[in-house]
C-alpha cells in the first residue's frame, strides 16, 4: 500500500473555491502586498464554477439609471422584500441584500478594470450600460459580454500574484482553539493530500447538484455545476456550523425552456428580455411579451410606490412560471413553449447575444443554430422535462453575519456558500460578497501574528478515508451509490413530503452510507468523496424538511402533506447543525436567531 | 449513459491539451502521443458548458455533438 503524500501549504488567506466569489476574495485580499494568498479549485478557474464559461446578468443599485428615477436603495431593498422575500420579514437578510446592492456598482467597474466589456455604443442608458428588468420594479440588471470573466479574473489573480493550485477538492476545516486555521484537501488528478495552515480563510466552494436524478438520463446535464456538489456545507456542517434553508433546496416541480437541453433560462420576465412570450398548445398567450424600459422617459418619469404595487399585481399574476407550468402539466395540460415570434430583428439579436453571455447559453445557441439551423424567431421552445431537481441559487448556505464571518472566527463565506438569500445571490452575491469577504479576510490576516499549528489530526483521518477508498478490493462504483441516494431524494423527498416517507428515506441513507465505496484512480476519489458530500446534503434536506412543520409557496416552495398549511410560527429561516455528533435545529428571523 | 459527443479535427487540433487543463469535469485526457487531440476519458461526466471550445486557442478544433436524449424539444413555426 502506497502511503499519500502530504503537501504542507502556508498561507496568509486562503480562499476555498475558485468560482466568481473566490476569485474576487483572493483579488482583493491580494491587494494587500504583505499577505500571501493562496486559492485552492477543484477544477481549474479559467472555466470553474457556475459561471465558469460566463454570465450574462448581474442585477445591482446603479446610481447613474436609478437616481433620475428617484428610486433608492431602500427601494430595491423593498422591491426584494415584497416579491423574492414575499413581504415576509424572516425570509430576507436585509443586511446582506444592501450589501450586495450597494457595492456591485463597483465591482462593475472593477470587472471592466480587467477586462471585461459593459458598454455599448448603441446604448440609450447612461453609462452606455445595457439595462433590463430582472426582480425590481424598475430595470436593474446588467446584461454585459460575460463569457470571458473567469479567464480575466485568473489573470488578475496572477499579476496579482495569489497561488492558484487547481484540481484540489477541500474536504476539512481546521479548527485550533475555537477558530478556523487551516484545512485538508485531497488531489483530484493525483491522489495527494494538501495541508493547508491559514490565518483566514474565505469558503466560497459554491451551491449543491446532483442531488436529484437527472430525468434526460444524460448524467450531469444538471441545473447547477456537477463539480458543485455541496463540499463547503458539508465541511461546515461537520465543523460544527449552522447551514440554513436546506429543506428548500430539492424538489421542486420545474419544466424548462429548450426541453430537456436544460440551457437553464426561460423566464420571459428576467433571463430573456425582451420580447420573450409564453404560449400554450392552441396559441394561447400565458405570459405576454415583455418590453425594453423606455430610456427616453429616464429623468423625466419618477418611480412611485404605484409602479410597485402595479409591477407585482403582474408578477404575482404569473406566478413562478416554470412551477405553475408543470403544476399545469400535472394537470394533464400542455405543450408549452417560449416564443419569440413578436420580437423585431434588434430584440432577437439583444436576446440571442444575451443568451450567449451565459457560456451554457453559448453552446444551447450552436446547438440550437448550427446543429438544428433553427431561427430564434422561427422556432418554439418547449417547456418540458424535470420533475423534482436542485433549485434556488444562494438560498440554501452557511449562516454568516453581517461581515459575512461564520460562527467560527476567522471563517468568512461567500456567493452560493452563503444561505439566506433566497434566489438571489447568484453573479452579484457572488461578485461583491466574494470581494467583501475578502477584504474582510485580508484585515483578519493582517492582525493575527502567528500561524496557528494544527491539524495533523485531521490530515491522518483525511489521509485514511483516501487510502481506504484506494485499497478496498471489493465495493460499489461512486455512480452506483450517487444513483441510490438520488432515487431515494426523488421518491422519499420530492415535491410533497410528509414525516413517515422522511424518516424512511433517512433509514435507507443510512444504508448508503454503511455502502463500502471503491476508487480505482484519483478521478474515482475525488468522485467518491463528491458523493460522500452528496450524503451530507440528502441528510440535511431530509432532516430540515423533517423539522419544518409547515408548507410554504415560492419562493421557499415547500410542501408537507401533513402540514399542509403555512405557520406564522415558521415565518423564519431554519438552520441545522452538528454539535457532538448530535444535530440541533435553530430558527433565524431576518439576520437574528429566535 | 454512454455516449460519444466530442470530435477533435486531427488537421486543426495540434494536441496543446488547454481543453483538457480547463474541462471541469475532467472529461479529457492527454493523448499519449505528443501533438494528437487528447481522447474522451469520462464523456459521460460533461456538463455542456462549452469551456473546451470556449477556450480552444484553433478554432474548429473541437466539434461536440449534442446527445440525442437532450434534443428535439423545439418546434418550427
Amino acid at each position: 500500500m502506497k502511503e499519500l503524500k502530504v503537501i504542507p501549504i502556508e498561507t496568509d488567506v486562503l480562499v476555498i473555491g475558485g468560482g466568481l466569489a473566490g476569485c474576487m476574495a483572493a483579488i482583493n485580499a491580494a491587494g494587500n502586498k504583505e499577505l500571501k494568498v493562496t486559492l485552492a479549485e477543484k477544477s481549474d478557474t479559467r472555466a470553474s464554477g457556475k459561471a465558469g464559461t460566463g454570465v450574462d446578468h448581474a442585477w445591482s443599485y446603479i446610481p447613474p439609471v436609478h437616481e433620475p428615477m428617484g428610486y433608492t436603495l431602500d427601494d430595491l431593498v423593498e422591491d426584494w422584500r415584497q416579491s423574492t422575500a414575499s413581504g415576509a420579514s424572516g425570509f430576507l437578510r436585509d443586511d446582506l441584500v444592501r450589501l450586495v446592492a450597494s457595492t456591485m456598482y463597483d465591482r462593475m467597474l472593477d470587472l471592466e478594470k480587467f477586462g471585461i466589456n459593459f458598454r455599448y455604443e448603441d446604448s440609450k442608458v447612461p453609462g452606455k450600460f445595457r439595462v433590463v428588468y430582472q426582480y425590481f420594479s424598475v430595470p436593474g440588471s446588467f446584461n454585459f459580454d460575460g463569457v470571458p470573466l473567469k479567464p480575466k479574473l485568473t489573470a488578475e489573480m496572477k499579476k496579482r500574484g495569489v497561488q492558484i493550485i487547481n484540481r484540489v477538492q477541500v474536504t476539512d476545516l481546521i479548527k485550533t482553539d475555537g477558530q478556523i486555521s487551516g484545512a485538508v484537501g485531497v488531489g483530484t488528478r493525483i491522489a495527494e493530500i494538501y495541508f493547508f495552515k491559514a490565518k483566514a480563510v474565505v469558503l466560497c466552494a459554491g451551491g449543491q447538484s446532483r442531488i436529484h436524478r437527472n430525468p434526460t438520463g444524460v448524467d450531469f446535464n444538471t441545473f447547477g455545476p456537477p463539480t458543485c456538489t455541496g463540499d463547503g456545507a458539508a465541511m461546515a456542517l461537520h465543523a460544527g456550523l449552522p447551514i440554513v434553508n436546506m429543506e428548500s433546496l430539492s424538489g421542486k416541480p420545474n419544466l424548462r425552456a429548450g426541453a430537456n437541453y436544460n440551457p437553464n433560462y426561460g423566464d420571459p420576465r428576467s433571463t430573456v428580455q425582451p420580447a420573450a412570450r409564453i404560449i400554450d398548445w392552441k396559441g394561447n398567450i400565458i405570459v405576454p411579451r415583455t418590453r425594453f424600459y423606455d430610456w427616453e422617459k429616464l429623468g423625466k418619469e419618477k418611480w412611485t410606490p404605484e409602479v410597485r404595487r402595479k409591477w407585482l399585481e403582474e408578477r404575482r399574476s404569473i406566478g413562478n412560471i416554470r412551477g405553475r407550468m408543470a403544476e399545469m402539466h400535472d394537470r394533464g395540460e400542455g405543450p408549452f413553449y417560449l416564443d419569440f415570434a413578436e420580437a423585431t430583428d434588434y430584440e432577437a439579436q439583444y436576446i440571442e447575444w444575451s443568451i450567449k453571455n451565459e457560456g451554457r447559453g453559448t453552446q444551447f445557441m450552436r446547438y440550437f443554430k448550427d446543429e438544428e439551423g433553427f431561427d430564434l424567431k422561427k422556432t418554439r421552445q418547449e417547456y418540458a422535462g424535470y420533475g423534482p431537481m436542485e433549485f434556488g441559487t444562494g438560498q440554501r448556505g452557511l449562516w454568516v453575519n453581517r461581515g459575512l464571518e461564520t460562527e467560527i472566527r476567522n471563517l468568512f463565506a461567500a456567493g452560493d456558500e452563503v444561505g439566506a438569500f433566497l434566489n438571489a445571490a447568484a453573479a452579484p452575491g457572488a461578485l461583491a460578497g466574494g470581494w467583501y469577504a475578502g477584504g474582510m479576510a485580508a484585515t483578519r490576516a493582517l492582525a493575527q501574528k502567528k500561524f496557528p499549528v494544527a491539524g495533523e489530526e485531521e490530515v491522518k483521518g483525511r489521509k485514511a478515508i483516501c487510502s481506504e477508498l484506494l485499497n478496498r478490493e471489493r465495493g460499489f462504483f461512486w455512480k452506483e451509490v450517487e444513483v441510490y441516494l438520488q432515487n431515494l431524494m426523488d421518491f422519499y423527498c420530492g415535491g410533497i413530503r410528509s414525516e413517515a416517507m422522511l424518516k424512511r428515506g433517512l433509514e435507507r441513507l443510512d444504508y448508503a452510507r454503511a455502502a463500502p465505496l471503491k476508487a480505482d484512480n484519483p478521478h474515482e476519489l475525488a468522485r467518491c468523496l463528491e458523493v460522500k458530500s452528496i450524503m451530507d446534503t440528502a441528510e440535511m434536506v431530509l432532516r430540515c424538511s423533517l423539522e419544518r412543520k409547515e408548507s410554504r409557496p415560492e419562493p421557499l416552495g415547500f410542501r408537507r402533506s401533513d402540514y399542509p398549511q403555512p405557520s406564522q410560527e415558521w415565518s423564519c429561516f431554519l438552520g441545522i447543525r452538528l454539535e457532538d455528533g448530535e444535530f440541533k435545529y435553530a430558527k433565524y428571523r431576518g439576520d437574528k436567531p429566535v | 449513459m454512454s455516449y460519444k459527443h466530442i470530435y477533435f479535427n486531427e488537421k486543426v487540433c495540434n494536441g496543446c491539451n488547454v481543453c483538457v487543463d480547463v474541462c471541469p469535469c475532467d472529461v479529457l485526457a492527454p493523448n499519449k502521443e505528443k501533438g494528437k487531440p487528447p481522447v474522451l476519458a469520462y464523456p459521460e461526466e460533461c456538463y455542456f458548458d462549452g469551456a473546451c471550445i470556449t477556450l480552444c486557442p484553433r478554432k474548429g478544433a473541437i466539434e461536440i455533438v449534442t446527445p440525442f436524449p437532450m434534443r428535439g424539444g423545439f418546434q418550427r413555426v
